[in-house]
């Protein structure tokens, strides 16, 4: 099926933040390990498998729409050194790429590609939850403490 | 621990690699799954998995080495508008990266770190046979025609 107009550069540019996610989330994920704080490891390992998944179904959508996914390009990776930095750059690439999926769904509607729009849809759900996860483990480092908050990292939740 | 000079280099070269066979493999497994071979795209799909967990493990390892594993870089991802060129792009692909590994092995040796050389053998080992896979696949369509080859792709 052939493509409205727009929507493969649209869809090109949510795969590279979903190629770029997985990247930085996947690196945060191992220097968590390394550090020993194997609950994170878990949780933000899951992350970068969520961004992986999207960018398969992207990958697939675009070329049922006959245009040429774009796994070429990269955005900029930003590695925290700390666990509390790295939550403040996950949660920036996450709220850039709620941005992208908003403007995302808005051309969709105006163009009248349906489909599109609810394959966004569906992962602007995904993305408000990663938000708001990290979100929560930002306030709970300001509730609790930093240590306290990463003593409770070193175990792998049941 | 620290690493032994040169290693760290020698590792995120190797990352780079991977991290560009993920994305050709996954982009080869879609583009498969989209012309109706579901039998490749399960095949790339798999390879695409096996990439992952490389550099997973050599983010692993030069993390405990105390290096910046380098997950910014990203070398040319190659396409093809048919079954057989994806093969030869990828072919291409994993003796580059065979070439790169041994490499890598031997300065390892050099430098007397075997742990990090141990690791590097197992990750040859698992290209060879990507690269043993893909050559049967091209003498298998030399062999009994693309379009008999193809039909066989259908089905999983």
């Amino acid at each position: 099926m052939k493509a409205k107009e727009g929507i493969i550069d649209l869809l090109n540019k949510v795969l590279t933040t979903n190629l770029t996610a997985i990247n930085q989330y996947f690196v945060h994920a191992k220097m968590c390990e390394n550090w020993g704080y194997e609950r994170l490891h878990h949780h933000v390992c899951k992350r970068s498998f969520d961004e992986m998944k999207d960018a398969d179904e992207v990958i697939e959508h675009i070329l049922y729409l006959e245009g040429v996914p774009n796994m070429q390009r990269l955005g900029t990776i930003q590695v925290g050194e700390t666990v509390p930095e790295q939550f403040k750059l996950d949660l920036k690439a996450e709220q850039e790429m709620l941005m992208l999926y908003a403007e995302g769904v808005t051309h969709c509607a105006k163009v009248g590609d349906y489909t599109t729009r609810h394959m966004l849809e569906d992962m602007q759900k995904d993305t408000d939850g990663h938000i708001d996860w990290i979100e929560m483990q930002l306030e709970l480092i300001k509730q609790v403490g930093l240590e306290k908050y990463l003593s409770e990292q070193i175990h792998k939740e049941k | 621990m620290k690493a032994k000079e040169g290693v760290v280099d020698f590792l995120n070269k190797v990352l780079t690699l991977e991290l560009t066979a993920v994305h050709q493999y996954l982009l080869h497994a879609s583009t498969c799954g989209n012309w109706g071979y579901a039998r490749l795209q399960h095949e790339l799909h798999e390879m695409a998995t096996e990439e992952t967990g490389h550099a997973s493990q050599l983010i692993d390892h030069i993390l405990y080495l105390e290096g910046s594993p380098n997950v910014q870089s990203l070398g040319t991802v190659k396409s093809g508008p048919n079954v057989s060129k994806l093969f030869e792009e990828d072919l291409k692909f994993e003796v580059e990266d065979a070439n790169l590994l041994r490499e890598a092995i031997a300065h390892s040796a050099k430098v007397g770190d075997y742990t990090t050389r141990h690791k590097l053998e197992d990750m040859i080992k698992e290209t060879d046979e990507h690269i043993d896979w893909f050559e049967t696949q091209l003498r298998a369509i030399k062999q009994v025609g693309a379009e008999n080859y193809l039909s066989e792709q259908i089905k999983k």
